[in-house]
């Protein structure tokens, strides 16, 4: 079950003041700053998913992956199996609506998925890795090291 | 990509960021420029108008308990359910002190360029309720604020200390407008 109950109106213009936050963090504080703040709400904000990851339940996940991305009317492909859940975005969101908006998207775009990403799996036996194949294509991959089963 | 839905819990970890590097003021004054996008025109264009033409707008998207209103040539709100500090107070999180600052932080610069006055006034910053008034009548604002001041509200973001600005930029959008309506005939 999903911590953040959300199903009424949306917003989509909140995406172009992330982008303008991205931008306007690595520019004045430095990447390493903005990896930070994502990786931190990665890791607080979703609470929830990940104290779930870290006892081998990636129910709630799979449901923010598959939720989030078809509410906000994203292209998507969701392959679950036992230690892999891959997930495959053919159009973002994100991007779709910044360029009906006519903005840029920040180079650091992709950066509010692998650093969240990678903050939900801190301290769980999970591992985060997106690849990024042309705008708005991404790979996330989220897959469980073997070797804490046996921990 | 951070769902629309959850932007504002992202906000919070910014602002927290921000705050502990004394970098508010100056993201707000960013933010502001941002929403130029959305707001600058409507608000040039169409006044108090583009005002409830764009919040009301907002309060469908953002789902937001509010209700405002024109009288006399001034613009009243009243939010009597904030969804952004609700969704930022339910939350694993925790909340950014300074939340609310963000609002006045980015109208208030907008609401000059576009020559009005504003207020926004809240009794507290943990609770998500606020009221706001814009007019180009800045003794009317002004007598508002003196009222705001005797009911005891600890909190009041204002640009009227920035009059000069306001009256200039109030002078020229009435030339944008006049001109505007020149050329139409």
């Amino acid at each position: 079950m999903l911590r953040y109950q959300e199903n009424n109106e949306l917003h989509r213009d909140f995406h172009g003041t992330t982008n303008t936050t991205l931008n306007y963090i690595a520019d004045h504080y430095g990447v390493e700053a903005l990896k930070t703040i994502l990786r931190k709400t990665g890791h607080d904000v979703y609470k929830s998913i990940r104290e779930k990851l870290a006892k081998g339940d990636a129910s709630e996940l799979i449901e923010h992956l598959n939720w989030f991305f078809y509410r906000e009317q994203g292209k998507y492909r969701l392959s679950v199996s036992e230690n892999e859940i891959v997930f495959e975005v053919f159009e973002c969101p994100a991007i779709r609506h910044l360029r009906k908006l006519n903005l840029e998207p920040s180079p650091h775009v992709c950066l509010q998925t692998s650093e969240v990403n990678a903050g939900m799996c801190e301290g769980t036996p999970w591992r985060s890795e997106v690849k990024v194949l042309g705008e708005g294509h991404c790979i996330q991959t989220f897959r469980k090291e073997a070797d804490h089963d046996s921990k | 990509m951070i769902p629309s839905d959850h932007f504002v819990r992202f906000y919070n970890e910014v602002f927290k960021f921000l705050d502990e590097q004394d970098g508010l003021q100056a993201y707000y004054e960013e933010i502001s420029r941002h929403q130029e996008l959305h707001c600058l025109r409507l608000f040039m264009e169409k006044g108090l108008e583009g005002m409830e033409e764009y919040w009301g707008h907002i309060r469908v998207e953002e789902n937001c308990i509010s209700t405002s209103w024109i009288e006399d040539g001034v613009r009243y709100s009243h939010m009597s359910r904030c969804p952004s500090l609700s969704k930022v107070l339910d939350n694993d999180a925790a909340p950014c002190a300074k939340y609310c600052l963000h609002c006045p932080g980015w109208v208030a610069p907008l609401m000059t360029k576009c020559g009005f006055y504003y207020i926004k006034y809240l009794r507290a910053l943990d609770q998500p309720e606020c009221y706001s008034v814009n007019s180009e009548d800045r003794e009317k604002v002004e007598a508002i604020r003196q009222d705001l001041i005797r009911q005891g509200f600890r909190y009041i973001f204002t640009n009227l200390d920035d009059a000069a600005e306001v009256e200039a930029n109030r002078e020229k959008r009435h030339r944008l407008a006049a001109g505007k309506a020149s050329a139409a005939k």
